[in-house]
């Protein structure tokens, strides 16, 4: 069983973004490609352990001062094996202050057969701060034909502006999971599924933008956009994972460009 | 927060007449919170041919009261339920919160907003308790609203109605109003209608059964399609229902 953390803390200075504290302990490390000019400070998340096993626990604070762009990217899918009783637990702090840019891209979570994996992703957004938090869940080995019937899978999220708690979300689904992803008001047969969660002053007015980019999905995959307060919020659902996780990845792109100005680009990582 | 006391509630073979009466009133289709104008997201789930016909209703609104709002609504209840019971303030802040924040979209965040606010404006006249104005000041100073479950639980914790009963009838309004949008929207004969309506019944037990028993912690839902229904039912071009 491991037990790894990693806490990263951007600083405004000199009129850049720099990187002001790191702490890392295996199997977490997060590095630092190189980037274009034009996009934000990025560190790329890495679990060296090449998966987590039940009893696993993560912990990953990202804190983005005052003035700060900054975005971390996951290296690679992040796999969840079979269980025998415990639970991985993942628990991601974001934390965009005044003025600040911050994006967290995940890259998928696959859960194997049996799995069972608590995560929970809290997001605090300072005034004038904007973040772009993303996640996405395959369940199950699905190029292997793997589909998950048992397990749990608890993804939960609390979306706070300046410490006052604005939005709050739990996926939470326990052992007869074939039921409910199968289910036509569950998952509807879907194997995979992801969220983009958008917080900012602008969040409601972004919500033309979000549908205009999201068009008319092609068969079999279900999105969605729909906005709490200023907590814009974009859903896909869909059997086939890699159709989904490029109409997700052409939305992320789309979305930081029309809204940020940054490069209608993923991270290298992203395709690798 | 003490987690070890347990609630001094009468169990549900003790419901008596008055008990009854007051959940039928206050859950009955007539009580004045516009139940029928919110139909969920389904009224998108037909248009877009997801939910076609009596098994198709039966399945789409089984699954979203065990597994989605009804699980989500019923951890509220119970939260609040046991709150009121002991005059908790930090357990009704958390339900108030919770209810407050846990909008899977904006839509679904309405309908549990408005017959919220609307049943507790018409409650409190005609079944007075003091408990209402303990809510309706922590409501306000944490600015929060009460939502639907909320407002229900208080009242009947208030009048010391069994909470299983409570909650019981409580699923079964909300199972009933989803069958009720789907007769007028797929649309069905009422006979079909009442027959969901009977099979549904098993399943409000199952999901009063696992609420008992599930914790806070894991307050949660996984009907996912639902949700997707009801962000689509926003921009949906021609609609009778208000989520």
């Amino acid at each position: 069983m491991a037990t790894g953390r990693a806490e990263i803390e951007f600083t405004y200075d000199g009129g850049r973004t720099r990187l002001a504290h790191l702490d890392q302990s295996d199997p977490l490390r997060i590095l630092f490609p190189d980037v274009a000019d034009d996009e934000p400070f990025t560190g790329a998340l890495v679990t060296t352990s090449g998966g987590l096993v039940g009893g696993d626990s993560l912990g990953i604070v990202v804190h983005g001062a005052a003035g700060t762009a900054s975005r971390i990217v996951g290296q690679a899918a992040e796999k969840v094996y079979r269980s025998l009783g415990a639970d991985v637990t993942i628990e991601v702090k974001l934390d965009a202050s005044d003025g600040a840019w911050l994006e967290w891209l995940p890259q998928e979570t696959i859960l194997f057969e049996n799995a069972r994996m608590r995560r929970a992703t809290l997001a605090d957004v300072g005034a004038g701060a904007r973040m772009m938090a993303g996640e996405m869940i395959v369940f199950g080995r699905t190029a292997m034909g793997e589909t998950m019937t048992q397990g749990l899978v608890r993804d939960s999220w609390e979306v706070r502006r300046e410490g006052r708690l604005v939005w709050s979300d739990a996926l939470h689904l326990d052992t007869e999971l074939n039921a409910t992803l199968n289910s036509a008001a569950g998952l509807g047969g879907a194997s995979a599924y992801a969220s983009m969660i958008y917080v900012g002053d602008d969040a409601p007015d972004s919500i033309d933008t979000a549908r205009d980019l999201l068009g008319e999905p092609e068969q079999g995959l279900y999105a969605a956009a729909t906005c709490v307060g200023d907590v814009l919020i974009v859903r896909w659902l869909g059997a086939n994972s890699l159709s989904l996780r490029n109409a997700y990845g052409d939305f992320w792109c789309g979305f930081r460009s029309r809204i940020a100005g940054y490069p209608a680009q993923m991270p290298r990582l992203w395709n690798m | 927060m003490d987690t070890i006391t347990t609630i001094e509630s009468p169990d549900l073979a003790d419901i008596g007449e008055a008990d009854l009466l007051r959940l039928m009133a206050w859950l009955s289709p007539s009580f004045p919170v516009g139940a029928f104008s919110y139909s969920h997201g389904l009224e998108y789930a037909v248009e877009a041919g997801r939910v076609t016909d009596r098994d198709g209703l039966l399945a789409w609104s089984s699954e979203i009261v065990c597994q989605g709002s009804g699980r989500v609504d019923a951890c509220l209840f119970r939260a609040s339920y046991e709150a009121t019971f002991k005059g908790d303030r930090d357990l009704m802040g958390w339900a108030l919160e919770r209810g407050d924040t846990m909008r899977a979209t904006r839509e679904l965040g309405v309908e549990s907003e408005g017959q919220g606010r609307a049943f507790t404006d018409m409650v409190a006249g005609p079944w007075p308790a003091r408990e209402y104005d303990w809510l309706r000041e922590l409501a306000a100073e944490l600015d929060r609203p009460a939502v639907y479950p909320v407002a229900v639980a208080l009242a009947a914790a208030a009048y010391k109605i069994p909470e299983r009963a409570a909650l019981t009838a409580y699923l079964h309004a909300f199972g009933a109003n989803l069958v009720s949008a789907g007769v007028r929207l797929i649309p069905l004969g009422q006979s079909d209608g009442l027959q969901t309506i009977a099979e549904l019944e098993p399943v409000v037990e199952r999901a009063v059964t696992a609420a008992m028993v599930d914790t806070r912690d894991d307050i949660g839902s996984g009907t996912l399609m639902a949700d997707w229904a009801s962000a689509r039912h926003e921009t949906q071009y021609t609609r009778l229902f208000r989520s």
